[in-house]
């Protein structure tokens, strides 16, 4: 297990892509860790706190990233902002793949009606367009945390259980799990055993960048003015709220825009890395609808037995 | 699977709020508007009665009156879709050329500085939000170097006859060339920025199909037979390589529509993207849940073409029904 770890971390640590993410994503959630244990006390100045006489400066030593129309200090927003983007993004995959194991865990070992409603209901929801739905979703329960999050887990949850419910059937067709079930071991016994420690590792690898997509979809919510509630900072609303200054002061649209991409593309890298040190062949096509669940499923089984140096996607 | 969309759309639009009415007239609407506005929508009626309804308007292609300019939403959707079909087809042109082409350069020079690179591209152009790409594209090249124009569709000041109401489509059918080469014009940044912020995931999945058959062996028995290399690329690789990107390429169009709300907004492209900014931006809830259904019929028939090219790109499918 440790020998499993040493190779692992040698790999996010030596190539510079994963390297990137890993320091990236490590900053914010510090970052964002911090602000919260001491209740946004890290920040410099308030970023509620209005000062017509500081409006719109450029960024200096006082005010990192510079202040906006209402003189607001910006680096102080952007670090408030993050709990609540963060925290969102990741409360949302991370239901979404409890959701995926939960459903596609069922769906795949006991097949049958079950499976066939669940795998409808979930090629239905991966129908919607995902900024679009959440967006109809969102603006209908109107401005809260939860809201939010429910209007974007109800897009999240599918290709999980498209992902689990794949690495499923895979698994129960091995050897193994039917010993497993010769020796009449319960359903959970085999669950735990047998099945989670195969698919673990893909909805690792797949939530980790997912988390990102989860970010940028969150702060175009944000953006569009939609869901978040109005004393809430969040980064894509900053943005919004300065995009009629984009010809005069560049830096107040830009720099919280470049934060939250800095973000997704930590998370990006951090999956891409991730992926290729454990090894895990995401087959893109599993998760979206197209294709029968059967040629899914043999894409998976015969995972790992092409030539060639080890791959990622 | 139509059904089940419209029937989601149904559940958002009339079940989940407990108060319908309230959204549908806006936050700020008077009592008797409230009332009003349930009374034309049918909101106060048993859910069933509102189902049929819904359905009725969804067959005859009624989606309501635009409560704020008073036309009728079809025909302003109609107004408005070729428009934005014009977008996001010249931006599909460029996702699959750049996206291919970038895919198969990365996969065949696998683990080289040119990989690193093209790999570093589309994670880039994959984790900037939407907002802040348009935005920059617009600063920088329309602002700063001013060589394209910030924004429309390049429709204005010339007269013409829609036939598909796509304009540059039209100005082609017409033989107008100054109006084509209008359009052209205002076309180039808007494709391009929505194409480079949505494409990410087609060169990834097509780099690793590359990687998949590079060294497969059915691509050694194609050598050993002694074919010559660029049709060893060809025909066995780069076809074997499309056939997973094909899938991944038409679940792009998802993201192409999102984008169609943030791009065509900073582009000023009067198209359906504008038309739901403008519906969220003004409370007007039945136009947004129109556009809403409107891009979601146009992802399933973009998978519904994928399903039908994907057996002309793989000839196993055709081997196989033919024994």
């Amino acid at each position: 297990m440790s020998g499993e770890g040493k190779r692992l971390r040698r790999l996010l640590f030596s190539n510079p892509l994963s390297l990137f993410g890993v320091v990236t994503t490590t900053i914010f959630v510090v970052l964002a860790l911090l602000d919260v244990l001491t209740f946004g006390k890290i920040t410099p100045f308030s970023p509620y706190l209005v000062n017509f006489s500081q409006a719109n400066l450029s960024p200096s030593l006082a005010h990192f990233f510079g202040t906006d129309f209402e003189g607001r200090d910006i680096f102080s927003q952007v670090i408030a902002a993050l709990p609540v983007d963060m925290g969102i993004s990741i409360a949302v995959v991370v239901t979404s793949a409890l959701m995926g194991i939960v459903l596609g865990t069922l769906a795949g070992f006991f097949r049958g009606i079950f499976d066939e409603v669940i795998m409808r209901l979930t090629d239905m929801f991966l129908a919607f367009p995902q900024i679009i739905m959440s967006l109809a979703i969102a603006a209908t329960l109107g401005p809260s945390l939860l809201n939010v999050s429910l209007s974007l887990i109800v897009v999240w949850w599918p290709p999980y259980v498209r992902l689990v419910r794949g690495a499923v059937l895979a698994v129960s067709a091995e050897d193994y799990v039917s010993v497993s079930k010769s020796l009449n071991s319960s359903f959970l016994y085999i669950v735990r055993k047998d099945a989670l420690p195969n698919v673990l590792p893909s909805v690792l690898v797949y939530a980790t960048t997912d988390i990102g997509s989860a970010l940028l979809t969150l702060s175009t919510l944000g953006y569009l003015n939609v869901g978040i509630p109005p004393a809430m900072p969040e980064l894509g609303k900053m943005v919004s709220s300065v995009t009629y200054n984009l010809y005069l002061y560049p830096t107040q649209v830009i720099i919280p825009a470049l934060i939250v991409m800095l973000m997704v593309a930590g998370f990006s890298f951090l999956g891409e890395g991730l992926r290729e040190s454990l090894d895990v062949k995401l087959r893109p096509h599993i998760l979206i609808r197209g294709r029968g669940l059967d040629a899914a499923v043999g894409d998976l089984t015969k995972k790992g037995s092409g030539a060639g140096p080890t791959t990622s996607s | 699977m139509l059904v089940g969309v419209a029937l989601i759309v149904f559940f958002i639009s009339h079940i989940l709020n407990p108060d319908p009415a309230v959204l549908w007239a806006g936050p700020r609407a008077r009592p008797e508007t409230i009332k009003a506005v349930a009374a034309a929508y049918h909101l106060n009626d048993p859910l069933l009665t509102q189902l049929y309804y819904y359905f009725q308007g969804l067959v005859t292609g009624n989606f309501g009156v635009d409560p704020q300019t008073g036309r009728s939403i079809l025909s302003e959707i109609l107004f408005y879709a070729p428009n934005t079909l014009e977008l996001v087809l010249a931006s599909m042109v460029i996702i699959i050329v750049l996206g291919v082409g970038l895919g198969y350069i990365s996969g065949m020079r696998f683990g080289t500085k040119v990989d690193s690179a093209i790999r570093v591209f589309y994670l880039t152009t994959w984790s900037t939000p939407y907002y802040l790409g348009a935005l920059m594209s617009v600063l920088v090249f329309a602002s700063y170097i001013p060589l394209f124009p910030s924004g429309g569709n390049g429709a204005v000041g010339f007269s013409y006859t829609p036939i598909t109401g796509i304009f540059v489509l039209d100005s082609l059918l017409q033989a107008n060339w100054p109006a084509l080469e209008s359009g052209l014009y205002h076309l180039v940044l808007p494709a391009t920025t929505l194409a480079l912020l949505s494409f990410g995931i087609v060169p990834r999945i097509m780099r690793s199909s590359i990687l998949d058959t590079r060294w497969s062996t059915h691509v050694k028995a194609a050598r050993a037979r002694g074919l010559q290399e660029g049709e060893v690329r060809r025909k066995h690789i780069l076809r074997n390589a499309l056939i997973d990107t094909t899938t991944v390429i038409a679940t792009t169009f998802g993201w192409l529509f999102s984008g169609t709300i943030i791009v065509e907004q900073i582009f000023a492209w009067p198209g359906i993207g504008q038309f739901s900014y403008t519906a969220i931006v003004s409370d007007n809830y039945p136009v947004l849940v129109a556009c809403v259904f409107v891009f979601t019929v146009g992802v399933i028939i973009a998978n519904f073409i994928a399903d039908i090219i994907y057996p002309l790109l793989d000839p196993r499918i055709t081997l196989g029904e033919g024994g």
